[in-house]
């Protein structure tokens, strides 16, 4: 760095024309942002202008949208997984984050088994799952040799063998923040709860849970808008009518008609957006990024 | 349409390589082109963009080594063939390609909007290409087929031929796959017409109405509307279907590890893939000059052999192998049971069938 720049930054603090200490990180962050303006944000515009512009500026596209049944059905199945998937990933990532937090020797060998499945391509872990649930697969054999089932059930090619699929991919998403969530927590706080009286249970509903929310909301934030765009995974495992958003999206680029692929896509976007918006507001998931730059 | 063909690419880039590909001995007995007309001569390069995969392996000892010695022009290839890359291209005035390998469907599809294919030059092609693998904008160079495979073991050894057996549950018992509208492919209307009843003769001009009252009948038995070459052969493997729709060259590779499973070309679609020339392509006449050459008995006959996708020229088959001629669409046994697949009724009719079909299956 040249003598000149040194000293104006030592110098910052004192002068408060020239904020240096703000204009410092926007300086830091000013080639990503034009990166992204330049190369994500301005195509994504000039797509979804599509939808308005094309063929003459219209509003047909979205009036086409709200009478297409199929449209219609197709987003409230996209939603409806979307939110099933979350809920399971939840449920199942949250007891493995604890652990992670709680774990000291263990903790590579937990974190790779999370992470392992991670670094796998969608397609193959896709794959893994139809031998899996196949009804010759490994799933129904067990059961068939416990004797729970007579005959082997119909696993693949259902929603359900979409969502187990999608709750496994996603899996590493929502237990990584809610790991780092608890990691962070203050143990000594613990201690104090049960020092006051309360028992295991008490001091995780009222003490480790409220705390590791940020994390929580980290994790549920990105799963739900990561499944929103699932295509490969409900194509290969799921159920005849199983369409998501993004298929018919594909179909309408493959047909050519980009406008109301455009469309679609701008649905798809707003509810993704929707959705952070919902959560900033709601719960402030600002914090969670805020306790991990901690 | 352009999304069959990129399927289709995924499935031969994973066909196994060591059943289809004949070994060192055999391939000694591949026909050899000894001289070429003038007229097929050059200088130069040419720049072809293919599906890729195995087919490309095929395609590089079938054709572009022996033309680039027989020819002086320098072959360059090039994976990942797209109708959508090809419109771009032509409308940004920057086309990397001189000749494609695409569906004849992609070419009238795109050709409907403006022009985006050069014609093709009559003159220098052989005689024995039929006339229903000519159109203006380009030439057939591939045959494939569409087909009903099934498991042996599934029926005590009696064989389903013809859809009308494909979508009677109660001769035949069990779940089945079809082919659906994603990834830009286009659903069998043709097997639920002539399951229906319909000759296959007759089944040109489709009858929606007719087709999708048939598609009820067994809407309940298909587990699965399949959109990539991967999935019904994978069905079938793990027996998670006794029946499905196939592309042909799929099942070579089911077969050689020992699946119990067959094909009943009867009532199958025959299906083609084509070489076009993208308009303002830089060597269009290098192009011209290939295109001739690929599609003459011999370069063709050398694919078959050694993927089991058929020629268009009626000359091959004199130099393909009786043994050999019984795995391959285009021999005349098999292509006399096979319709050929009409791509100008799909281009006139795909986006109205496609939003029936989404219809009829979600709503």
């Amino acid at each position: 760095m040249s003598e000149a720049v040194a000293p104006a930054l030592l110098a910052a603090p004192r002068a408060p024309g020239l904020n240096w200490r703000r204009a410092v990180p926007l300086l830091l962050v000013a080639p990503l942002l034009a990166f992204m303006l330049a190369l994500y944000a301005a195509p994504v515009l000039a797509m979804l202008s599509r939808s308005l512009l094309e063929p003459a500026p219209t509003l047909a596209h979205y009036i086409e949208l709200a009478g297409d049944e199929v449209f219609l059905k197709v987003f409230t199945n996209t939603l409806s997984t979307t939110v099933t998937v979350t809920l399971g990933t939840l449920l199942l990532g949250y007891p493995i984050a604890l652990g992670m937090a709680r774990a000291r020797r263990l903790l590579p060998l937990i974190l790779v088994i999370v992470l392992l499945p991670f670094w796998t391509s969608v397609l193959v872990r896709s794959y893994a799952w139809m031998v899996l649930l196949g009804r010759h697969g490994l799933v129904n054999e067990v059961l068939l040799a416990l004797g729970l089932l007579d005959r082997p059930m119909r696993l693949l090619n259902t929603p359900l063998a979409t969502q187990i699929a999608m709750v496994h991919i996603l899996l590493p998403y929502m237990i990584l923040p809610i790991a780092n969530a608890l990691r962070q927590i203050d143990p000594s706080l613990a201690r104090a709860a049960a020092g006051l009286g309360a028992g295991p249970f008490g001091v995780f509903r009222q003490v480790t849970l409220p705390l590791s929310m940020p994390g929580v909301m980290a994790g549920v934030l990105l799963v739900f808008v990561l499944s929103l765009g699932f295509y490969i995974t409900p194509a290969l495992v799921g159920g005849p009518r199983d369409m998501t958003l993004s298929m018919l999206i594909a179909q309408r680029v493959e047909q050519l008609d980009w406008a109301y692929a455009a469309t679609l896509s701008a649905v798809l976007l707003a509810t993704a957006l929707a959705i952070i918006a919902l959560f900033q507001r709601v719960f402030g998931v600002g914090t969670a990024f805020r306790m991990s730059a901690r | 349409m352009n999304r069959t063909s990129l399927s289709r690419r995924a499935m031969l880039g994973l066909l196994a390589a060591p059943a289809l590909l004949p070994g060192r001995g055999e391939a000694q007995t591949l026909p050899e082109v000894t001289s070429i007309p003038d007229a097929l001569k050059g200088s130069g390069e040419l720049r072809i963009a293919t599906f890729g995969g195995t087919m490309q392996e095929v395609q590089k000892r079938a054709y572009f080594e022996p033309f680039e010695k027989l020819s002086g022009i320098k072959v360059r290839d090039f994976a990942g063939s797209d109708f959508t890359k090809i419109k771009a291209m032509v409308e940004t005035g920057n086309v990397e390609w001189d000749l494609a390998q695409v569906s004849r469907g992609s070419v009238m599809n795109l050709q409907r909007r403006g022009e985006y294919f050069e014609r093709i030059d009559y003159d220098i092609i052989d005689a024995g290409i039929p006339s229903v693998y000519r159109f203006e904008y380009g030439l057939e160079m591939l045959v494939w087929a569409q087909v009903m495979a099934y498991r042996t073991d599934a029926f005590r050894g009696a064989v389903p031929k013809g859809w009308a057996e494909f979508w009677d549950t109660k001769k035949f018992p069990g779940d089945r796959s079809l082919l659906g509208a994603g990834s830009g492919n286009n659903p069998e209307l043709e097997f639920a017409l002539m399951a229906a009843g319909v000759p296959p003769e007759q089944v040109y001009p489709m009858d929606l109405d007719k087709t999708f009252a048939s598609y009820s009948k067994i809407k309940r038995e298909v587990v699965k509307w399949w959109e990539t070459g991967a999935v019904p052969t994978q069905l079938l493997t793990d027996r998670e279907v006794v029946m499905t729709s196939v592309w042909n060259g799929r099942m070579a590779a089911l077969q050689a590890a020992g699946v119990p499973a067959a094909i009943s070309w009867n009532q199958g679609l025959l299906k083609r893939d084509c070489w076009a020339i993208p308009k303002g392509a830089r060597n269009r006449a290098a192009a011209m000059k290939f295109i001739a050459y690929s599609t003459m008995a011999i370069p063709q006959a050398r694919v078959a052999m050694l993927i089991p996708y058929g020629s268009v020229n009626d000359g091959s088959n004199e130099y393909i192998p009786e043994s050999r001629q019984e795995v391959l669409p285009s021999s005349p046994a098999i292509k006399s049971q096979l319709l050929t697949y009409n791509y100008d009724w799909w281009v006139e009719n795909r986006d109205a069938v496609v939003a029936r079909f989404n219809r009829w299956l979600l709503t």
